[in-house]
C-alpha cells in the first residue's frame, strides 16, 4: 500500500509541506523531518491545555471539540475534532486568527505546525495561527490504511499490487462511517472551532488541497472571513485526477530548462532521448541492481520499475532543490548509474503522513466521477494521469461515499479579499488552475513566482504577501515584485555541483 | 527663667565653657557680653541640650534640660545666628512649620502664625517665597519662628548682627515688649552699645567663665569706671573682638 | 507625637515639591529612561528584523556563480557604490569552481575586520549564508551518491520550552525592572542630599534640634519623605513604562513584553521596601557629609552597592546567592513575576524584611549620629 500510494496521484500534493519546503529544510540541516511518519503531538500530562509538536520548542494551546460523524444523526457516534494555537506572540489582534489549511487530502495540519509557524512568522507576530486536524486527519479520527512492511521498499514492485485488494484490504480496517469524510462535511467542523475558540473572524490559508476547504469556507461562510489565501490552487472546476497532466508538463518544463541553459545542455545534450530511452526500457525491462541501502549502507537489491521512475521523478519536481538534481539523475540512470535516483527514491520510501482513507473519501465524493471526455482525452495521452487515474477508480469503486452534485464544481463567488499563489515549476497545480478558481471573485489578485514549485508562500517571499494581505485587508496594495527578484536554482551537472567549470582566461578578463 | 549652674564644656582641647554659673530672670533682658570665642554660643547650645556638658546643670524654669529634654525645650524660643531660613517656604509656612514643632495643634499654630505675622508687621511679606528676602525681612521671620509659641523664655544669639538702623529699631522693641510681657529673654552679643541700652543684666564672658554679672549700671560701680566699654575692658583685661 | 511627625512630613514634602532640581532629577530619570531604553530598543530590533542589503566586494565571483546569485538572494551582493559598500571582501578562490566539481573543499576567502562592530552583524549573515548555501549542496551531493541526507543528523533533538512569550522576554524585563529599581534610587536622591546636608548647609539643622522634637521622629519623617519622592519615581517609571514599551515591536523577536497589573502591584510592593532602604542609606550618608557636595560624592560611592547587585541579578552572577539579599532579591523575585512565573513570595518576604532590617538599622544609626555634637555641629 505503501508504495502503491507514492504512484497513485494520491500523492499529488502529500509532500507540499516536506518537499516544498525542502529550501529551508535543506538550509538547516533539517532533512531529518522529511522522516516525519508518527503522530507528534505530546501532550503534558500535568497541564493538558499545552501541547508540543514536532520542530517547534513552543508551548502551544491545543485541545478539540466533539462533533456528530454524521451531523443528521446528532445522537450518533461521535469524533474529536483536534487543534492546536501558534499563539500570536503579541496579541494585537486576538479576535482574530490565520487558519492554515493543510494539503493532502489526508494531511494533518498539526504535524505541519513547524512550517506553518515559519512561513507566517510575520503574520504570527499579532495574530494567532489556527491549526485543525481535518476529520480523518492527524489526531481526529485519522482513517489509516495498514502498510505492508514485508517487503524492503527498494525491491517493492508496485506493478504487481491490486488496486482492489489493497481497497479492501484498507476497508476492512476501518469501522468508520466513510462517507462522511468528504471536505463539505469537515468544512462544517472548521467553522465550529472557530466559533468554539471565539473568533471574530479569520483569515484563511489553504495549501494544494487545502485552497479546496478554503473555497468551500468562502462558500458556507463567507461572513467568517477577513481574507483568503489559495496556494499551489486547485479549481472547485476541476478534477484533481487532472493532476497526471500536470506532472507531464513539469517534467517538460524540467527538459526546457535544461536544453536552454547553456551549461546544462552542454553536459546532457541528449536530456529527452535519455528519459524517453530510459522510461521505454523500463517498461517491458525493470533494472534490478546491487546498491547500498541509503541509510543503513547494508548490500541490497533495488528494483527500479517505470512506475517507481516516474514517482521518483514526480515527486521530486515539489523541492526546487530536487528537482535541480533531475537532469543529472536521468542522465546517469540512462547510462546505468542508478545512484541519483536511489537517493532521490530514498526520500520518499518510507511514506508520508498521509491518511490514505480520508484521501479516498474525499477523492471519491468529489473527484473521479468529474472527468470531462476533453479532460478523459487527453488522460488517456499521458501514462502518468492514466495510471493514476485508473487506479483512483478501481478504488473508488468499492470505496463507500456520496457523491457531491454539480452545484459542488461551480467557481467560488466572492467579493473576499483573496490572493492565489502559484508556482511555474507546480508540478501538480499549474498556474492556469489558479486562474480558472478567480473567474468569479472581484477581489482576487494571482501572482505566479516564476522558480517555485507547489506552496510559493513557504518557498519565496509569498509569505510576506500573505502576511500584507492580513494587515492591510485588501488585495490591491500587494507589491508581489519580490516574487521574481531571486535567482533559479542551477541544474546539477554532475554528483558534485552544480557550478560550471570557468575556464583561467576568463577569470582573468573578469572585471 | 533660665539657671546656668557650674557649667562646663571642654571642645577638643579648648575648654570652652569654665563653671559657668548665671541666672536669667522673667521681665528681664539679660546680656551674654564676651569677645569671640568667649563662649557664648557653645553656651547657648548647651541651654538648648545641643551639647552635653561634661559637668553643671542647666535648667529652663526649673526644668533640667539634660535630664528633661523636650520639655525644657518646649519652654524656650531661639532665634539663631544664622537664621536657618527655608528659602523655598513663605514666612506663614515657616513660623507655622516652628509653631507646630514647638508643641502647637496646627489650628492653634496657623492662629499664633497669624498673631505674630500682624505684630511684626510681616503681612506685606508673609506669603513670599524667603528666597531673596532682604537681611531684615529675614531677621523678622527668624524673631516670629522664635516667639510665635509665646514661650516664656527666648533666647537670641547675635540677634543684631549684619542688620540695618530701621531692622534693629524693630528688634529692640519687640525684644522690650516681650520684656513688659514677663519673658526672659537672653541674648549674646559683642556688640557693647547693643548691651549697654537694652540690657537690665550682663553677664561678661571671658574664656568659658562669668567674670562679672550685674546691670550695667552696677558693672560700672564694680569697676570704678564710667562707661560700660570702660568697665568691659578692665574686668577682661582687653577690648579685641568687643564691638562698640 | 503624631502631630509633629506629619508637621514635619508636610514641611519636607512641601520644600523637596519646590524644589525644582530634587523634582527634575527625579522626574527626569524616570520619564527619560524608558523612553530612551524604548526608542534605542525600536532601532536596535528594526535593523535586526529588517536585514538591509549588504554591498560587498566579491573578487572573481564568476568562478562561483551560482554562489552569487544564492547569496544575491539573501541580500548579500556586489555592491557599485562606494557610500554603501562595506569593508567586507569575498575572495572566491580561482580554482573554486575546480574544486567544487572534484568535490574537494571549494575555497572563499571572508576579509574583514572581525571586531568591527558595524560590520560584525553583516559578516555573520555572510557566514551563515555560506553554511547554508554548503548545507544545502552537503545534501544534495549525498543523494547525488545514493545516500540519505538524513544520516548526517545522528540525533534530533526535540525541544519542549517551557517559556512562554512573555518569559522569554525576561532578559529584556530583567534590564527593565532594574531600571525600575534604580528609579528609586535616584529620585530620592537629591532629596535625601538637600534635606540632610544642604539642612547643614542652610544652618537650619541646628534650629530644628532646638526644638522639642524627637531626633527619631525627625530622622523618620526625612526617610519618609525620601521613600515617597523614591515610589513617585519608581511610579512614573511603570507608568512611562507601561506606556512606552508596548511601542517597541519586540513581537519581531519572537516575545513580547507585558507590564501586567500583577507586576505593577509587585513592583509597588518589592518598591516600597527598596525606597525605604534607598532613603535611609543615601540619608545616612549624607548626613556625614558637611556639604552638598560632599554628599553627592558619599552616595555615588555608596550608589554602587545596590547597582552591582542589581546587575548581578540580570546578569546571572550568583543568582541563588542574591535571591535572599536585599534589593537584588526583590529585583529577581520581580523578574519571575515580569516572567509570568509563580511571585516566589518567601523571597520576596525575605528579601523586603531584610532590605527592612537594614533601613531600620541606618535610621537609628542617623539618629545617633544627629545626636552627637561632633555630627551636628561639625566639630
Amino acid at each position: 500500500m505503501l508504495i502503491r500510494m507514492l504512484l497513485n496521484w494520491k500523492g499529488f500534493s502529500m509532500l507540499l509541506d516536506k518537499m516544498s519546503s525542502f529550501r529551508m529544510m535543506l538550509g538547516a540541516s533539517l532533512l531529518v523531518l522529511m522522516n516525519l511518519t508518527s503522530l507528534t503531538v505530546a501532550q503534558e500530562k500535568n497541564s493538558p491545555s499545552y501541547c508540543y509538536v514536532d520542530g517547534l520548542s513552543d508551548r502551544l494551546p491545543c485541545g478539540f471539540i466533539q462533533v456528530a460523524e454524521d451531523s443528521s444523526k446528532p445522537q450518533g457516534r461521535k469524533i474529536d475534532i483536534h487543534y492546536v494555537v501558534i499563539p500570536a506572540v503579541k496579541p494585537v489582534h486576538p479576535t482574530e486568527a490565520l487558519l492554515a489549511i493543510a494539503g493532502g487530502p489526508g494531511q494533518s495540519a498539526i504535524d505541519n505546525a513547524a512550517l506553518f509557524n515559519n512561513t507566517f512568522k510575520k503574520v504570527r507576530e499579532t495574530r494567532d495561527i489556527l491549526l485543525i486536524d481535518q476529520r480523518g486527519t492527524g489526531r481526529s479520527n485519522i482513517l489509516q490504511c495498514p502498510q505492508d512492511n514485508i517487503l524492503s521498499p527498494l525491491m517493492v514492485d508496485e506493478q504487481g499490487f491490486d488496486v482492489i485488494v489493497e481497497t479492501e484490504k484498507c476497508l476492512s480496517n476501518i469501522e468508520s462511517d466513510l462517507a462522511m469524510y468528504d471536505s463539505s462535511t469537515a468544512i462544517h467542523d472548521f467553522e465550529a472551532v472557530r466559533k468554539f475558540l471565539g473568533y471574530e473572524k479569520l483569515h484563511v490559508y489553504g495549501i494544494s488541497y487545502g485552497s479546496r476547504m478554503a473555497q468551500l469556507y468562502m462558500r458556507h461562510y463567507s461572513e467568517a472571513l477577513l481574507t483568503v489565501t489559495l496556494d499551489g490552487v486547485v479549481p472547485m472546476q476541476q478534477s484533481v485526477l487532472a493532476v497526471g497532466l500536470s506532472v507531464d508538463r513539469a517534467l517538460e518544463g524540467v527538459l526546457e530548462q535544461c536544453a536552454a541553459d547553456a551549461a546544462c545542455n552542454q553536459q546532457f545534450p541528449a536530456l529527452r532521448s535519455d528519459l524517453s530511452s530510459l522510461t521505454n526500457n523500463l517498461t517491458n525491462n525493470p533494472v534490478t541492481t546491487k546498491v547500498f541501502h541509503p541509510m543503513t549502507g547494508n548490500p541490497e537489491t533495488f528494483l527500479l520499475t517505470r512506475d517507481k521512475l516516474l514517482g521518483i521523478l514526480r515527486l521530486s519536481m515539489y523541492s526546487p532543490s530536487t528537482r535541480a538534481l533531475l537532469p543529472l539523475a536521468i542522465n546517469l540512470a540512462a547510462s546505468g548509474n542508478y545512484q541519483p535516483l536511489l537517493g532521490l527514491y530514498s526520500l520518499i520510501m518510507n511514506g508520508i503522513d498521509l491518511a490514505a482513507g480520508m484521501h479516498n473519501s474525499v477523492v471519491c465524493a468529489e473527484d473521479v466521477h468529474r472527468v470531462s471526455t476533453d479532460l478523459m482525452a487527453d488522460i488517456e495521452q499521458s501514462y502518468t494521469a492514466n495510471s493514476l487515474y485508473e487506479a483512483m477508480v478501481k478504488s473508488c469503486s468499492i470505496w463507500p461515499s456520496n457523491r457531491v452534485d454539480e452545484k459542488f464544481f461551480n467557481p467560488i463567488e466572492s467579493d473576499i479579499p483573496t490572493l492565489l499563489l502559484s508556482g511555474e515549476l507546480d508540478p501538480a497545480t499549474p498556474p492556469d488552475w489558479g486562474a480558472l478558481a478567480m473567474v468569479n471573485m472581484t477581489n482576487a489578485a494571482h501572482f505566479v513566482a516564476p522558480y517555485a514549485t507547489h506552496g510559493v508562500a513557504a518557498q519565496t517571499c509569498g509569505s510576506d504577501l500573505v502576511a500584507d494581505l492580513v494587515d492591510l485587508g485588501t488585495v490591491t496594495d500587494l507589491d508581489a515584485s519580490c516574487l521574481s527578484e531571486t535567482h533559479s536554482k542551477s541544474f546539477y551537472l554532475n554528483p558534485s555541483s552544480a557550478q560550471a567549470l570557468q575556464s583561467k582566461t576568463t577569470v582573468e578578463d573578469s572585471p | 527663667m533660665i539657671s546656668v549652674s557650674n557649667l562646663s564644656k571642654k571642645l577638643g582641647e579648648v575648654q570652652a565653657l569654665d563653671s559657668l554659673t548665671f541666672d536669667a530672670y522673667d521681665g528681664q533682658i539679660t546680656g551674654l557680653l564676651g569677645p569671640n570665642g568667649a563662649g557664648k554660643t557653645t553656651c547657648l547650645r548647651t541651654i538648648f541640650g545641643l551639647l552635653k556638658p561634661d559637668q553643671g546643670t542647666t535648667s529652663i524654669n526649673g526644668i533640667d534640660v539634660a535630664k528633661q529634654p523636650l520639655a525644657a525645650k518646649q519652654e524656650l524660643g531661639l532665634f539663631p545666628d544664622p537664621f536657618g531660613i527655608y528659602e523655598r517656604l513663605t514666612p506663614r509656612e515657616y513660623i507655622c512649620y516652628f509653631a507646630e514643632l514647638s508643641g502647637l495643634e496646627r489650628s492653634a499654630a496657623i492662629t499664633a502664625t497669624d498673631k505674630v505675622i500682624l505684630d511684626l508687621q510681616l503681612a506685606d511679606i508673609a506669603d513670599r517665597r524667603c528666597k531673596g528676602f532682604s537681611q531684615g525681612q529675614r531677621m523678622k521671620t527668624a524673631l516670629a519662628q522664635a516667639i510665635v509659641h509665646q514661650p516664656k523664655n527666648i533666647i537670641l544669639d547675635e540677634p543684631t548682627r549684619g542688620l540695618d538702623v530701621m531692622s534693629t529699631r524693630i528688634l529692640r522693641d519687640m525684644l522690650g515688649k516681650l520684656k513688659s510681657e514677663g519673658h526672659c529673654i537672653l541674648f549674646s552679643s559683642h556688640v557693647m552699645q547693643e548691651v549697654a541700652s537694652l540690657c537690665d543684666r550682663v553677664v561678661v564672658m571671658a574664656d568659658g567663665k562669668a567674670v562679672a554679672i550685674g546691670s550695667p549700671q552696677e558693672l560700672c560701680d564694680q569697676t570704678n569706671q564710667t562707661s560700660l566699654e570702660e568697665a568691659f575692658i578692665s574686668l577682661i583685661g582687653t577690648d579685641e573682638g568687643i564691638a562698640a | 507625637m503624631n502631630n509633629r511627625f506629619t508637621s514635619l512630613l508636610r514641611k519636607e514634602l512641601l520644600d523637596a515639591v519646590r524644589d525644582k532640581r530634587s523634582v527634575m532629577a527625579g522626574l527626569y530619570y524616570a520619564f527619560f529612561t524608558p523612553v530612551l531604553l524604548a526608542v534605542v530598543l525600536t532601532a536596535v530590533i528594526n535593523k535586526a528584523t529588517n536585514p538591509e542589503d549588504i554591498e560587498i566586494t566579491i573578487t572573481n565571483g564568476i568562478e562561483a556563480s551560482n554562489l552569487v546569485n544564492y547569496l544575491s538572494d539573501r541580500g548579500i551582493s556586489q555592491g557599485d557604490d562606494p557610500d554603501k559598500l562595506k569593508n567586507i571582501e569575498l575572495v572566491i578562490s580561482t580554482d573554486f569552481s575546480k574544486q567544487l566539481n572534484r568535490a574537494e573543499p571549494a575555497e572563499v576567502t571572508l576579509i574583514a575586520d572581525q571586531s568591527e562592530d558595524s560590520l560584525r552583524t553583516a559578516i555573520a549573515r555572510i557566514k551563515r549564508a555560506l553554511g547554508s548555501y554548503s548545507s544545502e549542496m552537503v545534501s544534495l551531493r549525498l543523494i547525488s551518491r545514493g545516500i540519505n541526507p538524513n544520516i548526517i543528523n545522528p540525533i534530533k533533538v526535540h525541544i519542549q520550552d517551557q517559556a512562554t512569550a512573555v518569559s522569554k522576554g525576561g532578559q529584556i524585563m530583567g534590564v527593565m525592572t532594574m531600571l525600575m529599581i534604580l528609579s528609586v534610587f535616584v529620585a530620592g536622591m537629591n532629596l535625601a542630599i538637600d534635606t540632610s546636608a544642604g539642612e547643614r548647609e542652610r544652618n537650619s539643622l541646628a534650629l530644628l534640634l532646638s526644638h522639642p522634637v524627637s531626633v527619631l521622629q525627625l530622622v523618620m519623617s526625612k526617610t519618609v519623605a525620601v521613600s515617597i519622592f523614591g515610589m513617585l519615581g519608581l511610579i512614573l517609571t511603570i507608568i512611562v513604562s507601561k506606556f512606552v514599551y508596548p511601542f517597541v515591536p519586540w513581537q519581531e523577536l519572537g516575545f513580547s513584553v507585558d507590564i501586567s497589573g500583577s507586576f505593577v502591584l509587585g513592583a509597588l510592593l518589592a518598591g516600597f521596601s527598596v525606597a525605604i532602604f534607598a532613603a535611609s542609606m543615601q540619608l545616612f550618608v549624607s548626613f556625614m557629609a558637611k556639604s552638598f557636595k560632599e554628599a553627592q560624592t558619599y552616595i555615588s560611592f555608596v550608589m554602587f552597592v545596590p547597582i552591582a547587585m542589581s546587575y548581578a541579578a540580570t546578569l546571572d552572577f550568583a543568582v541563588e546567592e542574591l535571591r535572599w539579599a536585599p534589593v537584588s532579591g526583590q529585583l529577581q523575585a520581580l523578574i519571575d513575576l515580569a516572567k509570568g512565573k509563580e511571585i516566589p513570595l518567601l523571597q520576596l518576604a525575605v528579601s523586603c524584611l531584610s532590605t527592612l532590617i537594614i533601613s531600620l538599622a541606618l535610621i537609628f544609626g542617623m539618629e545617633r549620629l544627629l545626636k552627637s555634637e561632633k555630627i551636628v555641629f561639625g566639630l
